[in-house]
């Protein structure tokens, strides 16, 4: 096993290769036919006989779906934002001190982690119609928030256990204030972590449709995933297959960016989750 | 830490602008909002003249629902249920209507105010807008379904389609010609349209005495009706003449079954048309096939029974909790006059409530069928009314579904039995 | 970075060396910082349940503002007995077995491949990422059309001529097809977390002892892996019982491919009757709990090491 013979690494270059095929597949399919239009979306082939940029025009001259794409970038930028402030100084709490309850709050946080989300959903829309959090933005970014935290919660744990924190001590010592020490010390190990925990709870909250569905019904704060399911053709008896198409992939740009630019972060954001250092 | 502090400062003022930015409302006419299904377009147009024409009394703004009736009640209910001041008016599915009038959602319009919204209306529209002896939505929509054929393959079968035809005779003439029956037929409220033209064509009715409310008596099983539509949906699931994706189609995707090499009969409403025609206009779609559209009444359950052509349309609704009240009544007003009713129809393809458009040379001229489709809206055999319609509807649903596994023997008690179980909350839907 | 001690011990707690006064300041700094985490998870996700427990002894509709009444505990009688009930925790069932066992296999064949391919191994973690951010919703459209015969090229490629939608089964297929595309990353990710810590060292010494690949594997690399295996399995198995969003867009349930939540949904939000649909969520987080509980006893794993990442 341990060493690499050229038949071996053949057959695992030939699997990479099927792998990359079948996980493009799906999104060059979409890619695909969101570039058809008319009788073509009906064709049953891979490819449109003629290419046409109409669905994209069509999805962007649509306001349920440009407002739901403001809605999902904002909601999501907010809900992350807090999230992973939230959680920063949780994690930096347990990490760093020692008070009674911690053990608890690690447990709690893995119990709502494995949480039923639709189980919470009829109590928060009776209570959101109650004090008028229902179709706001806050509505959806407060589950976004509770259901991001103990993801965010561990993953910035496990990251902080790893930072040699008696570094801050030595920068003390050496006549730092507290927050020089934080800020030039400590700072530029924990910034990877929180923007790693960043992109993960993006992701969940980019992600979310059952709170989406549930909790909004008009352009003011349904998000991306649910305006998708409420598309509508022309008129009430069309389908809108290809703006969906076409408003799928725009919605998978920025995913796809970000996997690109920060591959490196993420696998270290998962893989951190299942093991301990 | 500062840096936290700062995070959230940022976020609460991002979300306090988003709040305030949402907050709206200003000066000028007080801005009606309507909540209507996709029409290409056209409801913005109505709106926009209706917007004029109060002379700066109020403006209205249009924000449209999903595609289809189920969707569309579930995104009112929830709303309203929030007690939401956001809407003014309402297009809804007249199946609904009793629902939202018992939930209290929908403002009653006065003696005075009824008058002027039915006269000249069709009487099916009008109907199927009260609740409990009042009018508590204004007719305004009218739609109903044809029997859409390839008139080449008509003449293939020798089918006479200027006379009544049977669902039997359709499933065979397209089993002789190789050619598909498209219905409508996945697990939705289409399907539910479906069964209620067999059930009311043979004579029955989904469920009698309405007014019990929850006790209400669920009938598919007296008369042989239920057992009835089971046979004809039966038949066509097993036929050769079932298009692959029957059980999953809904309108537009038996269109897309009609215009192709297979299509040979169509249930669909009344757009189809008007949609193909746009399809031609648009180079997607040939111009043969476009003149190869016939049209026929809704086929007959039963070779004794006239057919009951199906009955849907959009009944407009004022909120309870709008701002606006006497607003938005004027503003429905304006939305059902003859001429805009007939400028609507021509530019929606949807068809109207109001009786005199029928008549107009400009609609016949858009709309050849036109006189067929006021008969079969005359004769229409409405779906129950009752304010547990969502229940029974879904029951009809699960029980008649996928069409190829119908049970005629079984299928009708079984949904009766459902029915009154669902409405009792005793058993889960 | 990776030990190769199977064996974990808990954290060891830091003993307080500073004065009383310290350990109490700390205290409270812990509990502050900690503070809106907690209660922002209390607020949101357990003051929702308990009321969601209360509702369940009603019957009650948002619709019918007249008729709601007590109904004590028969809202849970009705679900427990109903036939739809249990045709949907099969259905969930055979799902989440499906996918989640489907995705551990090719997630750790993925995961051995991330971890030794020579080429494209970059290539491969980056294209393999681009699942798990891809939105659920889209996912599932993407297959839906790839399938759905009018508009999908599936039928086209192989030859066959299914209506994929219309059949139970065939339906299945494709929504666990769509979830394994999926998630499986997110899978081969927490593998590939576990597999890590396996030491070549170890895998040599098996080697020299005579132990043959599958040996090596049953013996040394899965007892290694054991906490990770167990994380990503409880994880995608809690995810995959929730399913919801496929159905939504493949099937609206039709044709018994309803999963519990999507029951859940219909009868909280389309029915509006929250009574019932408080009883499933009730009971949906019963099931959790016991799977929750199945895994623990499976794996015989304190679960208090769970709860710290360590």
């Amino acid at each position: 096993m341990s060493q690499p013979s050229p038949a071996r690494e053949g057959v695992r270059t030939l699997v990479s290769v099927v792998v990359i095929a079948i996980t493009v597949l799906p999104l060059a399919w979409m890619l695909s036919l969101s570039f058809k239009s008319g009788d073509d979306i009906n064709n049953a082939q891979f490819l449109p006989k003629t290419w046409s940029l109409d669905n994209y025009r069509t999805v962007f001259r649509n306001d349920l779906f440009t407002d739901a794409l403001r809605n999902s970038i904002g909601i999501s930028l907010i809900a992350t934002a807090i999230a992973v402030a939230c959680a920063t100084g949780t994690a930096y709490a347990i990490v760093r001190m020692e008070f009674p309850g911690k053990r608890l709050i690690l447990l709690g946080a893995l119990a709502i982690a494995m949480f039923p989300t639709i189980a919470v959903v009829g109590p928060l829309f009776d209570m959101w119609r109650t004090i008028g959090l229902f179709d706001t933005w806050i509505g959806l970014i407060l589950p976004y928030l509770s259901f991001t935290m103990p993801l965010s919660i561990w993953t910035l744990t496990s990251f902080f256990k790893q930072i040699p924190w008696a570094l801050e001590d030595a920068a003390r010592i050496d006549g730092a204030s507290a927050w020089q020490a934080f800020r030039y010390v400590i700072a530029p190990m924990a910034v990877p972590a929180v923007v790693t925990t960043a992109i993960l709870v993006f992701f969940f909250a980019w992600n979310d449709f059952v709170f989406s569905v549930s909790l909004t019904s008009t352009n003011n704060s349904r998000t991306v995933p649910a305006a998708l399911a409420f598309f509508t053709g022309a008129s009430q008896f069309q389908q809108p297959t290809a703006a969906i198409a076409a408003a799928s992939v725009v919605v998978s740009v920025p995913v796809i960016v970000l996997v690109l630019v920060f591959q490196k972060r993420i696998v270290a954001g998962i893989t951190s989750g299942a093991v301990k250092e | 830490m500062p840096r936290r502090h700062g995070l959230l400062a940022v976020a609460l003022a991002l979300v306090a602008s988003v709040v305030v930015g949402c907050g709206g409302g200003g000066s000028g006419p007080p801005e009606l909002n309507w909540y209507v299904p996709p029409d290409n377009g056209a409801y913005q147009k109505l709106a926009d003249r209706c917007s004029r024409a109060s002379g700066g009394a109020y403006r209205v703004k249009v924000s449209v629902l999903p595609t289809d009736a189920s969707g569309q009640r579930e995104q009112l209910v929830r709303r309203l249920a929030a007690k939401d001041s956001s809407i003014d008016v309402m297009a809804l599915d007249p199946v609904y209507v009793p629902e939202f009038a018992e939930a209290r959602f929908l403002r009653p319009f006065t003696a005075a105010e009824a008058p002027t919204l039915t006269d000249g209306m069709l009487s099916s529209a009008v109907e199927s807008s009260e609740w409990r002896g009042r009018l508590v939505a204004a007719p305004f929509r009218a739609n109903t379904q044809l029997l859409w054929y390839r008139k080449s393959v008509a003449a293939e079968a020798g089918l006479d389609l200027t006379r009544p035809i049977g669902w039997d005779d359709l499933i065979t003439a397209a089993e002789k010609t190789h050619k598909t029956v498209a219905v409508p037929a996945k697990r939705y409220e289409g399907l539910t349209v479906w069964v209620n033209g067999l059930v009311t064509g043979a004579g029955g009715a989904i469920v009698r005495d309405v007014e019990k409310g929850v006790d209400l008596k669920p009938a598919l099983r007296e008369g042989g009706a239920g057992k009835r539509a089971a046979e004809v949906m039966r038949r066509l699931g097993r036929s050769s003449a079932a298009p692959a994706n029957l059980a999953t189609s809904i309108e537009d995707d038996t269109r897309t079954v009609f215009q192709s090499g297979s299509g040979g009969f169509m249930i669909n409403w009344t757009y189809a048309r008007g949609a193909a025609a746009e399809a031609v206009a648009g180079g997607q779609l040939s111009r043969e096939v476009l003149d190869d559209y016939g049209w026929a009444r809704y086929p007959q359950t039963d070779p004794d029974k006239p057919s009951k052509p199906p009955f849907g349309g959009i009944s407009l609704g004022v909120s309870r909790y709008g701002k606006h009240a006497a607003e938005a009544v004027s503003a429905v007003r304006c939305a059902g006059t003859l001429e805009n009713q007939i400028t609507y129809m021509l530019e929606s393809k949807e068809t109207t409530a109001r009786a005199a458009a029928y008549d107009d040379p400009g609609v016949r001229a858009a709309l050849p069928m036109a006189g067929l489709i006021k008969e079969s809206l005359d004769q229409a055999g409405p779906r129950p009314r009752t304010p547990y319609y969502n229940d029974v509807s879904a029951s009809v649903q699960r029980e008649y579904h996928p069409p190829a596994d119908v049970d005629p023997n079984s299928a009708p008690r079984a949904t009766d039995d459902l029915i009154t179980g669902v409405l009792h909350d005793k058993v889960l839907l | 970075m990776s030990t190769a001690s199977a064996t974990r011990t808990a954290p060891r707690h830091r003993k307080p060396r500073k004065q009383l006064d310290h350990a109490q300041r700390m205290r409270r700094t812990g509990w502050l910082l900690s503070a809106p985490a907690v209660l922002i998870m209390l607020a949101v996700a357990i003051a929702p349940l308990v009321d969601a427990a209360w509702l369940s002894l009603f019957h009650k509709r948002l619709t019918t503002p007249d008729a709601n009444s007590f109904a004590g505990l028969s809202n849970y009688w009705v679900v427990l007995k109903d036939p739809l009930w249990w045709t949907d925790v099969w259905t969930t069932l055979a799902l989440t077995v499906l996918t989640v066992s489907v995705e551990f296999v090719i997630g750790f064949g993925l995961a051995q491949l991330m971890q030794r391919a020579l080429y494209l191994r970059r290539t491969l973690r980056t294209i393999v990422l681009i699942p798990y951010g891809i939105v659920t919703v889209v996912s599932a459209y993407a297959w839906r059309y790839a399938f759905d015969p009018s508009t999908g090229f599936v039928n086209d490629w192989f030859g066959t001529d299914v209506a994929w939608f219309d059949h139970r089964w065939t339906a299945l297929f494709v929504i666990a097809l769509s979830e394994i595309w999926k998630t499986t990353p997110f899978m081969s990710l927490l593998l590939l977390g576990g597999l890590i810590q396996v030491s070549p060292d170890v895998h040599e010494a098996a080697r020299v002892d005579g132990a043959g690949p599958w040996q090596r594997l049953t013996r040394v690399t899965l007892p290694i892996m054991k906490q990770a295996i167990l994380v990503a399995l409880l994880f995608r198995t809690m995810d995959a019982f929730r399913i919801f969003d496929s159905v939504f867009v493949m099937t609206g349930g039709a044709n018994d491919t309803e999963t519990v939540s999507f029951l859940a949904y219909r009868q909280l939000v389309s029915r509006t009757a929250l009574g019932l649909g408080s009883a499933i969520s009730v009971l949906l987080f019963a099931c959790v709990l016991l799977i929750a509980f199945l895994f623990i006893k499976l794996f015989r794993t304190d679960v208090s090491k769970l709860g710290s990442p360590t």
